[in-house]
């Protein structure tokens, strides 16, 4: 009975909570759509770069291995690979604008002119003796082979770095693919006894990243960021809401009319959770929805595993909150001080940026923070599609930090009740 | 009749180096409509909060309804209803969700919740349009009405009522005034808070007079007047004041005094008997003018108010501590 009373107060106290926020237009923003925003714009910047999404890479080729050369003193105009090279290209998806010329820069209608005006990232210069290369046909006057490398000349837009890179990583990608085709095709032609030193001489590194880059089926950027966004969704949902949850009752005074209520503290502080909660939910869904919709991520759905890492990481959010909350002498000075914390603090967390290319100190400060942990935890589940276990460090680390930083939030609020 | 439904014995609150509520004892009878009079800062605020358990005192002992409040919060708050002295609603929903909201607080659910709103909507007079708006689109008289409204929801059998009619327009006071009335007729023990002397004098039966965190008079309003010796003022306006007119009144028996005074705001002169007897020397006061030949155009008798025994008792006025603030 009192139980039950109980239960109906904290989601009464939960439910006006949340009206707060959905009928107030500033508080929808701040609170929900502020890291869908950051999603959106962050998302169609950068989000769907990466070496897999090749279609938005383009590149030019200039194939010359159809032209006659000279090889073993007889014409030879062979461009059967050159081709395959080409087409292959196009089948792994890269958009290709293909040139007779190089060129240059003030050319219209070669490669170099449409680096120059950005019409392309990467030109690929094929030599005329490719395929003559690739197929042994240099041979000395007894008719054994001399070996001949084929080789392929890049260009890249230097006004463009970024993009640059990207381009060239993903034709290496691509150029080392085809080398692995092109090997074990060699290869299988060897006398039996020779292939498998062959095989390790030709790849003595195997870099199967290599592989997954001309299938396509490497990960974009967003891919990354759309979990990644639910650390932000903690920052901007869970902490910011519990900063000012209290402290904002506090100064209407509405606080001070539920405590003398028969209500305890603690159920207020349960319906301030549950409500924290279940804004950091609808956020995260809003998020989730929109990376689905917008930029059709192909995200793995370990629904349990996915509501309990939020949960931990609201844990540490909402505490933190709380003490904010509880400490801050009024609505305005919580609100400041959680902005001085979200705003920095959401660049720390490796939602948009991965950690590794910070500086050290900066590494080693994200890397203590549980909303990191979170966006590990959750790029590993939804990204990589990682076993539960496999985060198991992470969803430790926020357990602990989750306890650590409610109690406090807990401590927080129980003094501030001594200030009404 | 002996019953008390507050109990205040030795109340002390400190707040760092203020004393707000200074060694304070009183009881509420059940029944009673008792006021609690006293300027701004006086500790009226301080101690309706250490009554509904919002804080504590630094020392002595409160009971509410025969439970002392440190040893049963719960009991307590379950029997009061607190009308705090600011509106303290979600501005953000309507009458009816605010209503709900407070309701669920003390336990009512279902179709008991939704018949004692429907109730306390009638009796506070809200109609229908606006109680499905917003609470920020409202008057403040009807934000005043719902404040009042989200403490009765339980029925509490005390209510405390902090400054329930400050800043509101002489219509929607006297509109609260009849609901006041009509919750002690109902049986309910109240207890209100104001700094307006006519709101204590004409609406409650009993008053305590609080200043700088003491209570310095205790008793209803008539024994409060009764109490204080006061000297009364008539004031005369004649067609004309000679000195004549002046010699004369000054020889009756029981004028203390006679001045001529400048009324300001009406731009007429008047003349000022001071004395300790209005009634009685009233008579021999009308003759004395009339035989040096001056006409009397009006006379007004001061009546000795709660204003005044506040002033016998501090020195000071309830209004001047008000400006100050
Ligand atoms: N939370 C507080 N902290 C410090 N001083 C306070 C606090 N609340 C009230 N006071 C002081 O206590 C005195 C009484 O205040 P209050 O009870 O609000 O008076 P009233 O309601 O009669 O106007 C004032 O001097 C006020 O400044
Ligand atoms: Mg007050």
């Amino acid at each position: 009975m009192k139980l039950k009373r109980t239960i109906h107060q904290v989601f009464a106290i939960a439910k006006t909570d949340f009206l707060g926020i959905t009928r107030n237009k500033t508080a929808i923003f701040f609170t929900l759509l502020f890291p869908l925003f950051f999603l959106i714009i962050i998302g169609f910047t950068f989000g769907t770069q990466g070496t897999g999404e090749t279609s938005r890479i383009h590149v030019g080729t200039v194939n010359f291995d159809g032209e006659m050369i000279v090889v073993n003193n007889t014409d030879s105009q062979n461009s059967t690979i050159g081709d395959d090279f080409v087409q292959a290209l196009k089948d792994a998806n890269f958009t290709v604008y293909e040139y007779s010329t190089y060129g240059d820069k003030d050319t219209n209608g070669t490669a170099a002119y449409d680096i120059s005006r950005g019409q392309i990232k990467i030109a690929i210069v094929i030599p005329a003796n490719f395929t003559e290369a690739l197929s042994y046909q240099y041979t000395d006057s007894l008719g054994t082979p001399i070996p001949t490398k084929a080789s392929l000349d890049l260009y890249t837009d230097p006004s463009d770095p970024t993009g640059s890179l990207i381009a060239q990583q993903s034709v290496f990608g691509f150029i080392f693919g085809f080398i692995d085709h092109y090997q074990s095709i060699v290869i299988g032609q060897l006398p039996e006894s020779f292939r498998d030193y062959a095989k390790v001489l030709a790849d003595p590194v195997t870099v199967s990243t290599s592989e997954a880059d001309v299938s396509g089926r490497q990960l974009r950027w967003i891919d990354y960021m759309v979990p990644g966004t639910l650390g932000l969704v903690l920052l901007w949902s869970g902490l910011n809401h519990a900063s000012v949850a209290i402290a904002d009752e506090r100064a209407k005074g509405t606080f001070q009319r539920m405590i003398i209520a028969p209500v305890s503290s603690i159920t207020v502080l349960a319906g301030k959770f549950v409500s924290c909660l279940a804004i950091v939910y609808l956020s995260a869904v809003i998020m989730l929805a929109t990376g689905v919709l917008l930029f059709q991520v192909n995200l793995y759905w370990n629904i349990p595993a996915i509501v309990l890492t939020v949960f931990l990481g609201a844990l540490s959010a909402i505490g933190l909150g709380l003490v904010i909350s509880s400490l801050a002498k009024n609505v305005q000075a919580a609100d400041a001080i959680t902005h001085l914390i979200t705003v920095p603090l959401q660049f720390f967390i490796g939602a948009f940026f991965p950690l590794s290319i910070m500086p050290e100190p900066a590494q080693i400060f994200g890397e203590a923070l549980p909303f990191t942990k979170l966006v590990y935890a959750m790029q590993g589940i939804m990204t990589k599609n990682l076993p539960f276990e496999a985060v198991i460090p992470e969803i430790l680390y926020m357990t602990i930090s989750g306890l650590i930083l409610f109690t406090l939030g807990i401590i927080a609020y129980r003094l501030s009740l001594k200030r009404l | 009749m002996n019953l008390n439904d507050i109990e205040v014995k030795s109340v002390t609150r400190r707040f760092e180096d203020t004393v707000a509520v200074d060694n304070v004892s009183m009881n509420v009878a059940r029944g009673e409509l008792f006021g609690l009079l006293g300027p701004n800062g006086a500790g009226k605020s301080t101690l309706t909060k250490m009554l509904c358990g919002m804080i504590n005192p630094t020392s002595g002992t409160i009971k509410v309804g025969g439970y002392n409040i440190q040893d049963h919060p719960m009991k307590v708050k379950e029997l009061l209803g607190v009308v705090p002295q600011d509106i303290v609603l979600y501005d953000y929903m309507n009458a009816r969700e605010n209503l709900a909201f407070f309701g669920k607080l003390y336990g009512l659910s279902g179709g008991k919740l939704r018949n004692r709103i429907e109730e306390l909507l009638i009796f506070t007079q809200l109609d229908e349009k606006a109680v499905k708006r917003r609470i920020s689109t409202y008057s403040g008289g009807m934000k005043r009405r719902i404040n009042i409204a989200a403490a009765l929801l339980h029925e509490p059998q005390v209510i405390l009522l902090d400054e329930p009619t400050a800043g509101l327009d002489p219509k929607n006071k006297l509109a609260l005034w009849e609901i006041i009335r009509t919750l002690n007729k109902e049986g309910k023990t109240i207890m209100l808070t104001t700094h307006m002397m006519d709101e204590a004098e004409e609406l409650c039966n009993q008053v305590a007079i609080m200043d700088k965190g003491k209570i310095i008079a205790l008793g209803s309003p008539r024994q409060l007047t009764k109490k204080v010796k006061m000297e009364n003022t008539i004031t005369i306006l004649p067609d004309k004041i000679t000195s004549k007119l002046m010699e004369a009144t000054q020889k009756i028996s029981g004028v203390k005094s006679s001045y001529r005074a400048y009324d300001e705001s009406e731009k007429i002169e008047t003349l000022k008997i001071i004395t300790e007897r209005a009634e009685d020397i009233l008579p021999d006061l009308v003759s004395a003018i009339s035989s040096v030949g001056t006409k009397i155009l009006s006379v007004e008798l001061s009546r000795v108010t709660l204003e005044d025994v506040f002033i016998s008792l501090t020195g000071r006025s309830l209004r001047e501590e008000e400006e100050q603030v």
